[in-house]
């Protein structure tokens, strides 16, 4: 069985932060996106992956990723170009995936458990596709499963006003070369995009079996900010901190804190875990880091307070103002006004940036 | 849709037929491969198809 990790798309939901690099590499408890779902594919056995790449951040994720073997897994890459949808992605990978199986995974997403019960599931039977699916609380905007009682889908709708189930597609898929016939036969949508959910459909009304998987745990997309503040408080209420770093003498630390190699907690700090912080990252003195906050490397945090945040590093922080919930990209500076001369903020903000003040 | 692909013969990155249309020729975007692929690799009743229905691979 191969890997498709899908690494396209124009990310403009996380715009700013996009601007300068492709969503998948946004960091979530201070490792990019798209690296759980590679070692999700790799910890189920699937070490030859196809990584599609579109129009935006090619060089940045080839960058990251190479040719695998630092992640212990073999990458072609696949550039689909115009993101002409989900099914365009899967079709651009069929000479990588030959006659084999294939798990089709979106790289902005991160599943809890992995995703080899999903593997397990498809291959068990004698199916065609398999697709990974959540209960949601508002089925009507996603694509919804019918399922009988095997599990075995029946049909799917996309957005339903009135939803069969709340059984929610999420955004992983086993596939059979057969879905390569499929996608040839469907076509574009309203909006322009080949809909995987067409090439499923046209499977299931071809009388294949497609079986279904709810997946148990945490879901998360990660394609907004708030989306990714929520996946870093679960990503970190789930990690195993390890002290590679210093904490001086003097620091108060509580709670699961995961400290990278030569990063420093210094006297007169304060961090409540569960919290990372990146390599080189100095918490320095007079500053409180709240539980579920991600501090990348390279950066230095003084006299301030941060809970529930993601700063991605390279920064500094030096402001005596409360900063909650928010996510600051790659070289901030987040500094002080106090005793500035006209009083009042200053501000050097990025198009698409949003301010709460 | 018919999706129509090249597959470089040096490295195994495979390119899409919009990408290779709208640079006719480029370097492999494989990692550290020099290969130049062009449009004109393409089949010849590929090419055909992918210019009569050009719009389909545009967004």
């Amino acid at each position: 069985m191969k890997g498709v990790l899908l690494s396209g798309g124009s990310g403009t939901r996380l715009r700013p932060i996009t601007h300068t690099g492709p969503k998948q590499l946004v960091p979530v408890a201070n490792k990019p996106v798209l690296q759980y779902a590679l070692e999700d594919l790799r910890e189920a056995g699937i070490t030859e992956i196809g990584v599609v790449l579109g129009n935006k951040g090619r060089e940045e994720i080839q960058e990251f990723l190479g040719d695998g073997s630092e992640f212990g897994v073999e990458i072609t890459y696949i550039v689909q170009g115009n993101p002409l949808g989900l099914a365009h992605a899967a079709g651009c990978a069929k000479d990588f995936v030959g006659d084999d199986d294939f798990v089709m995974y979106l790289g902005d997403n991160i599943l809890q458990q992995g995703i080899g019960e999903l593997v397990e599931s498809y291959r068990a039977g004698d199916y065609d596709a398999g697709i990974a699916l959540q209960a949601v609380d508002d089925p009507r905007q996603f694509g919804v499963a019918d399922v009988d009682d095997t599990g075995t889908v029946t049909r799917l709708v996309e957005k339903p006003d009135d939803p069969p189930s709340n059984l929610a597609l999420i955004g992983v898929y086993v596939f059979s070369p057969l879905v390569f016939d499929a996608i040839e036969r469907i076509d574009p949508s309203w909006r322009g995009e080949l809909e995987i959910t067409d090439a499923i459909q046209l499977l299931l009304d071809d009388g294949r079996r497609v079986d279904s998987h709810v997946v148990e745990g945490w879901w998360k997309d990660t394609g907004k900010p708030e989306d990714i503040l929520e996946a870093n408080r679960l990503a970190l209420e789930n990690l195993d901190g390890a002290v590679e770093g210093t904490i001086e003498e003097g620091a108060e630390v509580t709670g699961s804190v995961d400290l990278a190699p030569g990063a420093v907690i210094e006297d007169g700090a304060v961090v409540r875990g569960p919290v990372a912080v990146g390599s080189d990252t100095v918490i320095g003195e007079g500053t409180y880091l709240g539980p579920c906050s991600s501090v990348g490397p390279n950066t230095t945090i003084e006299n301030a307070h941060i809970e529930s945040s993601v700063v991605i590093g390279e920064s500094e922080i030096t402001t005596s103002g409360k900063i909650v919930d928010s996510l600051i990209g790659r070289n901030a500076t987040v500094g002080t006004a106090e005793g500035l001369l006209p009083e009042g903020r200053r501000l050097v903000v990025g198009e698409n940036s949003h301010l709460r003040l | 849709m018919h999706i129509i692909t090249h597959t470089c013969p040096s490295c195994g990155t495979v390119v899409a037929a919009n990408e290779l249309e709208s640079d006719r020729v480029m370097k492999c975007p494989g990692l550290g491969c020099d290969t130049v692929l062009r449009f004109e690799d393409l089949p010849a009743e590929d090419r055909e198809h992918f210019l009569e229905n050009r719009d389909q691979y545009q967004i």
